[in-house]
């Protein structure tokens, strides 16, 4: 199935719920509200149709106004990609965990909710992953980050 | 006597594996919960390798950020060079002239032969077999002579730039590289004789560990491991990337998912790299290495996610540009990352002896997995 046909699936069935956005290699991509992620991640994983059987990455990025979750899925049946992407505020970025639809989320989901603070409702196993067991310096990933020895390099004109 | 025995109060028990243990190839902390000498249940505690190297990606340009992707996973890190500069060119849509990327098909494939036979020899070591560790060694020292011949490095290579190499390959290169293949595949031939049908190998490996397809590509395991549960499924192939399209050769793959099944997939797969280093040797063709890219590269403003298949299995780079000479975001993908996560469903019930057997088998890298 290519790219088009994987949006129009979902459209007919979430319409005003997607939005468009673009990640090179791995088309569609489209921004999901979040409060329907479970029920397209659901459907995403399910539907004979699309059947994105590999949760292949997941990442997080901090914007300047938003946090972003990514998702990056691949059906090994179809050989079809489709990127998904939530938006989170800045105040309280909470999102609910897709562990249960891909176990393989529990170690991505560690990871960013340890270094973006980004809480994921509903995870089973929300220990921290990476950092040091004392760790109490925030969340080093985010951009206003001001870790004890951390120094930028000097900007390039 | 006997009465007493049986009343013995026996209980279960932690034991910690790790950090510092000969089998687990790095650092990495195996909290077992153990029945006996048998495996209930298990925690991997990882993060005591973790360097932050997606921090420092945000902090450095994308051509500084090359050499620190060498030390993602030492072991393999042309594929490192590769997947991070290949994201980069699907980014700012650079052009990679041919040569460099049959150059670069060759380094990458020879590293695969390194990695895995690091991997072989470990295993095999791990498993009481010391001679197959010596034989590996020995043939990877010639891989990395080649190496140091071209780049001058050994393990950490920084060769591959955005848009193709950092330099040719010397004139006599072709003709050596030609001689180590002749000279390896027989060499193949001689691990498997000690270790494929040997009967102390076959107990230790034959029915142990299995992990079935489903829970393997619902945790996300990619790979040889993932090739081992009977899926034929390799980028290379599937998704051809570079000039892969151009040449023969076989995806290996296994029906049992044990731990011999991903063994034999592994030693499959050394020789079909091999076949396809012989192919790209034999028509490499004449131009330049690299396009030229400008000083203070700037690639446009935009979100790429680009994967190729190492040795470990998937390797991918998200990277987010703000369209400045830093990226924005970097996160790494690792094959061995995934393929950790299954290591607790797959060793559970077996004994701790068997635990040595099915970690070695499933080839994580530490550095690889904490980043």
């Amino acid at each position: 199935m290519n790219s088009e046909d994987i949006k129009n699936i979902l459209n007919q069935k979430f319409a005003d719920k997607l939005k468009e956005a673009k990640i090179t290699g791995f088309e569609p991509s489209l921004i999901v509200e979040k409060d329907s992620l479970i029920e397209i991640c659901k459907y995403a994983r399910e539907s004979d149709s699309l059947l994105f059987n590999l949760l292949s990455c997941m990442s997080g990025a901090d914007y300047a106004d938003r946090f972003e979750v990514v998702y990056l899925l691949f059906s090994f049946t179809h050989k079809h990609k489709l990127s998904l992407k939530v938006q989170l505020n800045k105040e309280n970025p909470e999102v609910e965990s897709v562990t249960s639809i891909w176990q393989g989320a529990n170690w991505y989901e560690r990871e960013i909710a340890e270094l973006f603070g980004i809480k994921f409702k509903n995870h089973p196993d929300p220990r921290p992953i990476l950092l040091p067991e004392n760790w109490n310096e925030g969340y080093p990933m985010r951009k206003d980050w001001e870790g004890k020895d951390f120094k930028r390099m000097p900007e390039f004109k | 006597m006997s009465q007493e025995i049986s009343e013995l109060h026996t209980e279960e028990f932690f034991v910690n594996m790790g950090p510092q243990h000969p089998s687990t190839h790095g650092v990495l902390r195996l909290l077992l919960k153990m029945d006996g000498e048998v495996v209930l249940d298990m925690v991997p505690h990882i993060g005591y390798l973790h360097r932050s190297l997606e921090k420092i990606a945000e902090n450095r340009t994308y051509l500084q950020f090359i050499p620190f992707t060498d030390r993602i996973d030492y072991v393999s890190a042309m594929f490192c060079n590769q997947s991070f500069c290949m994201a980069v060119e699907k980014l700012a849509n650079i052009p990679v002239p041919e040569r460099a990327e049959y150059i670069r098909v060759i380094m990458v494939e020879l590293n695969r032969i390194a990695s895995h036979l690091i991997w072989l020899g470990t295993f095999s070591l791990d498993l009481g077999a010391i001679t197959p560790f010596l034989y590996c060694f020995r043939e990877r020292e010639m891989i990395l002579d080649l190496f140091e011949m071209t780049c001058g490095q050994r393990m950490t290579f920084n060769y591959m730039r955005v848009g193709g190499l950092s330099r040719d390959i010397l004139p006599e290169f072709v003709s050596k590289a030609k001689e180590f293949v002749n000279y390896f595949l027989p060499r193949v031939d001689e691990y498997e004789d000690i270790l494929t049908n040997n009967p102390i190998f076959l107990s230790r490996t034959k029915g142990i560990g299995i992990l079935d397809q489903k829970t393997a590509i619902d945790q996300g395991v990619t790979g040889p491991s993932l090739r081992g549960t009977g899926l034929k499924w390799d980028l290379r192939k599937e998704e051809p990337y570079s000039v892969y399209h151009k040449f023969n050769f076989e995806i290996p793959t296994a029906k049992n998912s044990d731990v011999w099944d991903r063994y034999i997939v592994r030693i499959r797969e050394m020789r079909e790299s091999a076949k396809i280093v012989r192919q790209v040797l034999e028509g490499i063709p004449e131009g330049p290495v690299k396009t030229k890219t400008p000083a203070v590269f700037k690639p446009p403003e935009g979100e790429v996610y680009s994967r190729i298949e190492a040795p470990r299995g998937e390797m991918g780079f998200y990277i987010v540009s703000d369209g400045s000479p830093k990226p924005y975001r970097v996160k790494i993908r690792t094959g061995s990352f995934s393929n950790l996560t299954v290591l607790p469903i797959i060793s559970r019930g077996w004994k701790i002896a068997d635990l040595v057997a099915i970690f070695g088998s499933i080839d994580v890298v530490l550095p690889e997995v904490d980043r």
